[in-house]
């Protein structure tokens, strides 16, 4: 076989057939410049395989631009749940509308200040406890006073009493006594009218 | 390769029809592979970066012109391929090996860096036709006919490009080759 017809390059890169692998390698066992050639573009093969795949530096990035997005209505379009979402959202949505729309009474939620809240139920407690302190000392002075008044009218009236008694009782003494000198008197003056007339 | 060749057909089919995620996995399994081709060929890791980008939106932007899914990898690579060559054509001239191994001296062993070191030096040396050449045989594993494709050549052109390439390499690396699996 002659050196010329022999492929070494489509040997070492793969790129002969099965058949002529064989023929090949045949030759070169049979051929030391050949085999010396072999082993030179075998071991430029080797040193060129030595070199590693490198990482690249980020992912592709372009995945998630803008032109690689299908537009929301073809999302929207092509999914099934999502129309299904949209649909009960639409429906919420109506919902709510009608809440915000119908003529009924709007409450503003305003912000809640707690200390001024605090402040005022705080001031109000205080009102109302003094208003009833107030009421309940009123209300005891008032008892107390109507309840000395009514015992003083009591005690009054029993001293009244009493002493109408000792007066009734004193005024039948005196009368009693007032009777007893006009019957002394009367009798004076009769026993004296008694002398004057013997006397004569 | 069976199996991934049909899913990325699915995938395909399903990008066709506007599916992002879809195609988001399609990136995702080919994005390292691009972007290592690009790196070589332009040997800057930004603009590789950038280039990459601009690859795969192309490709999404372009994908109902793919009339055979099962050549995805080909007319990806086609893109990838006119991109970097844009950008090489606007920012430098044509850059041909100078022929002057410097490392051709079997001296001791190689450190994987040193021979990283030196491959990729090697690579610098050879003109953007023959490096894309030899990126796409041997680190992407496409074969001559499916090279002419993606390049736009004859399947002789290819061969000729990946021989020459091969004969600059062997000098420079086959020493270096040599020690570093000493």
């Amino acid at each position: 076989m002659n050196c010329s017809s022999i492929d070494l390059k489509a040997y070492v890169l793969g790129e002969l057939p099965e058949s002529e692998k064989g023929r090949v390698a045949g030759h070169v066992r049979d051929c030391a410049s050949c085999g010396e050639e072999l082993e030179r573009l075998n071991l430029t093969h080797l040193a060129l395989a030595s070199l590693r795949e490198e990482e690249a530096p980020r992912r592709i990035a372009f995945v998630s631009d803008k032109v690689f997005e299908p537009r929301w209505w073809q999302r929207m379009w092509q999914s099934g749940p999502v129309m299904g979402f949209a649909s009960a959202a639409v429906l919420a949505c109506a919902i709510l509308a009608h809440g915000f729309i119908r003529p009924a009474a709007r409450q503003q939620v305003a912000a809640v200040d707690t200390a001024a809240v605090e402040r005022q139920v705080n001031a109000e407690v205080n009102a109302r406890l003094n208003t009833v302190v107030t009421q309940a000392v009123t209300r005891a002075v008032s008892d107390s006073e109507t309840r000395q008044k009514r015992e003083t009218a009591t005690l009054l009236a029993a001293a009244e009493q009493k002493y109408e008694l000792q007066r009734k009782y004193d005024l039948a003494a005196f009368q009693s006594n007032v009777d007893v000198l006009r019957k002394q008197t009367a009798q004076m003056y009769m026993a004296s009218s008694g002398l004057e007339m013997r006397a004569q | 390769m069976i199996f991934r060749e049909v899913e990325d057909r699915d995938l395909i089919a399903k990008a066709r029809r506007g599916d992002v995620d879809a195609y988001s996995i399609l990136v995702s399994r080919w994005e390292k592979r691009i972007f290592n081709y690009l790196l070589r060929l332009v040997g800057n890791r930004e603009e590789a970066m950038d280039l990459s980008q601009d690859v795969f939106l192309k490709a999404w932007q372009n994908l109902k012109k793919l009339e055979d899914a099962g050549r995805f990898s080909s007319w990806l690579f086609r893109i990838a391929h006119n991109e970097a060559f844009s950008l090489l054509r606007k920012n430098r001239p044509e850059v041909e090996l100078t022929g002057d191994p410097t490392v051709a001296d079997r001296g001791p062993r190689l450190f994987p860096v040193e021979l990283t070191l030196a491959v990729e030096r090697a690579l610098t040396r050879l003109s953007d036709d023959q490096r894309e050449a030899i990126l796409l045989k041997v680190y992407q594993g496409f074969k001559f006919e499916e090279m002419a494709e993606i390049l736009g050549c004859p399947v002789s052109t290819i061969k000729s490009r990946v021989y020459a390439a091969l004969d600059l390499l062997k000098d420079t690396l086959a020493p270096v080759g040599a020690r570093g699996v000493q």
